[in-house]
């Protein structure tokens, strides 16, 4: 049954973000667009960033914008539609509804990689034509991926780090309506911190101490690595491990909290 | 028979705080102390101005809000506490357009509330069905939601509110909105509940409605509890001209004084 609750709520998710203007926005429109400026920058960098920055950096981009705008947002609507107080006290549980739905828009953004990947070779086609042997050079350096075992391990690790942030949010957005305004404000800085778009390293080293802090910012390291980073896994290990105890610790303060301060449904 | 709701000094203060720099703190006392009983089957009305409290009531005894003091037991059962042991046996409509997925059918929003009401495969299926039959749906179950009247949305809202087959169904203002067929259709739902053994708390600003339907009922005004009777003892005890008083007599009497 606790499979069944995550796999309808899943699924229903999907079915209600992908009507949603806004969603479909962050899903298709934004890796298009966000593709086309970090290829033209990174025009000039060689093969090897091409996949690292501009289909794995845009896709990123695009995931976090849809968790920013629909993962978390999706509290406020439900709550504003009525339907939060429903799903709060029917028996199948909170915690489970709000992971089916995590769960589903994550599933569903992971889109962005697939539209940045074509956007990326569109581009190609157009920018090198046939003097530098036209699409298929470029189709075997940008999807040349060393490990795919290992690829698809940090995949998963990635999709678990932003499943825990979101849900972290989402417990937070139940207790405070004012939490979709900042979260509107960590788009832009978390794709820059966490180095979706660039190397860290770039950075001051204070920053480069808070990136360090981020779960992000070390799925996003595995991802880029082509074979086991175990210190990137170790460290992103112990952090989302930290993260799992405060969505944990979270869930049932808010659970309480809730209850106490009416923040289930609009007055 | 046995009480199946039972509230006792129940008290819910809202506390707001306003202001940027100096924060201020501002209270509301919704609910100022009430007490009521239900028993199991009745159909027990509760009735006030806009403003009075039921919603709040009604909201501490379906586990969505927590009381700030008094008791508050549905089956036997603490609402704040022991929350989880009630929500399955209970249910809930609230009036208005509210409280449904207006992107899915009817039997999407049906099925998909009977999974998280722990119902399984068949059973879903078939539950699905005789609500849609029982709230004149079947025709229009595959229609998006968001396409529906507003009757027809009142009506899904009621099918929803049965899905777990609830030994106790909160009603808050079931019948707002609807026209008299629709009014007239969730009564006799009402009235079926009733024979079927179900126990009802219903709120609603139709005086004629609680008279016909409930069995006690309670006037709250201001958040504290100013009479309750049976309708017929009401009229005897509060209204001008005794049993030939209407209810809403007695509600302006005791609403004003």
């Amino acid at each position: 049954m606790l499979m069944q609750i995550i796999k309808d709520t899943m699924f229903l998710q999907m079915k209600q973000s992908f009507v949603r203007p806004m969603f479909r926005f962050c899903l298709i429109a934004n890796p298009i667009v966000n593709t086309i400026f970090l290829y033209e920058m990174y025009l000039q960098k060689g093969a090897d960033t091409f996949l690292n920055y501009v289909v794995l950096g845009a896709g990123l981009m695009g995931i976090w914008s849809c968790i920013c705008f629909s993962s978390i947002g999706d509290i406020n609507r439900e709550r504003y539609s009525g339907t939060l107080a429903l799903i709060y006290v029917a028996p199948g549980g909170f915690g489970k509804i709000i992971f089916g739905k995590v769960l589903g828009n994550t599933m569903l953004s992971l889109l962005t990689f697939v539209i940045s990947y074509i956007t990326a070779c569109v581009l190609s086609a157009f920018t090198w034509g046939e003097e530098s042997s036209g699409i298929e050079k470029f189709l075997s350096t940008i999807i040349h991926i060393e490990n795919i075992g290992y690829f698809i391990f940090a995949s998963v690790m990635l999709i678990l780090t932003f499943v825990l942030i979101s849900i972290c949010f989402a417990f937070i957005l139940m207790l405070s309506r004012k939490t979709e305004l900042y979260m509107n404000l960590l788009e832009i800085p978390l794709i820059f911190i966490c180095g979706f778009t660039f190397p860290v390293e770039v950075l001051p080293q204070w920053i480069q101490n808070i990136s360090n802090c981020l779960a992000p910012t070390w799925a996003v390291r595995m991802l880029r690595s082509s074979q086991m980073n175990w210190e990137s896994f170790g460290i992103l290990c112990i952090e989302l491990l930290v993260l799992l105890l405060l969505t944990w610790v979270l869930y049932k303060w808010v659970d309480r909290r809730i209850r106490i301060n009416a923040t289930l449904e609009v007055s | 028979m046995k009480n199946v709701i039972e509230v006792k000094n129940l008290k819910r203060e809202y506390v707001t705080t306003k202001g940027w720099i100096s924060r201020k703190k501002e209270s509301l006392m919704a609910v100022a102390g009430i007490d009521f009983s239900v028993k199991e089957g009745e159909i027990f009305g509760l009735l006030g101005e806009n403003g009075a409290g039921k919603t709040t009531t009604i909201k501490m005894l379906i586990t969505l809000l927590a009381p700030t003091s008094g008791v508050c037991n549905v089956l036997g059962y603490d609402t704040f506490k022991e929350a989880d042991k009630v929500r399955g046996q209970i249910n809930f409509v609230f009036g208005g357009e509210m409280g449904v997925y207006r992107r899915l059918s009817a039997r999407d929003n049906l099925l998909y509330f009977a999974g998280l009401y722990k119902i399984k495969g068949e059973e879903a299926k078939r539950r699905t069905e005789e609500l849609l039959k029982l709230v004149e749906l079947e025709a229009a179950s595959d229609r998006l939601v968001e396409t529906y009247s507003k009757g027809m949305i009142q009506r899904l809202q009621i099918a929803r509110g049965l899905i777990n087959n609830p030994k106790i169904i909160f009603m808050d203002e079931p019948t707002v909105g609807l026209d008299p067929l629709g009014a007239n259709m969730l009564r006799e739902i009402i009235r079926k509940l009733k024979a079927e053994g179900k126990t009802v708390l219903l709120t609603t600003h139709y005086m004629q409605e609680a008279d016909d339907l409930c069995d006690h009922i309670a006037i709250i005004h201001k958040g504290k509890i100013v009479a309750q009777d049976t309708p017929k003892q009401l009229k005897v005890r509060f209204g001008k001209n005794g049993a030939d008083s209407t209810l809403e007599e007695v509600f302006l009497c005791l609403c004003k004084s």
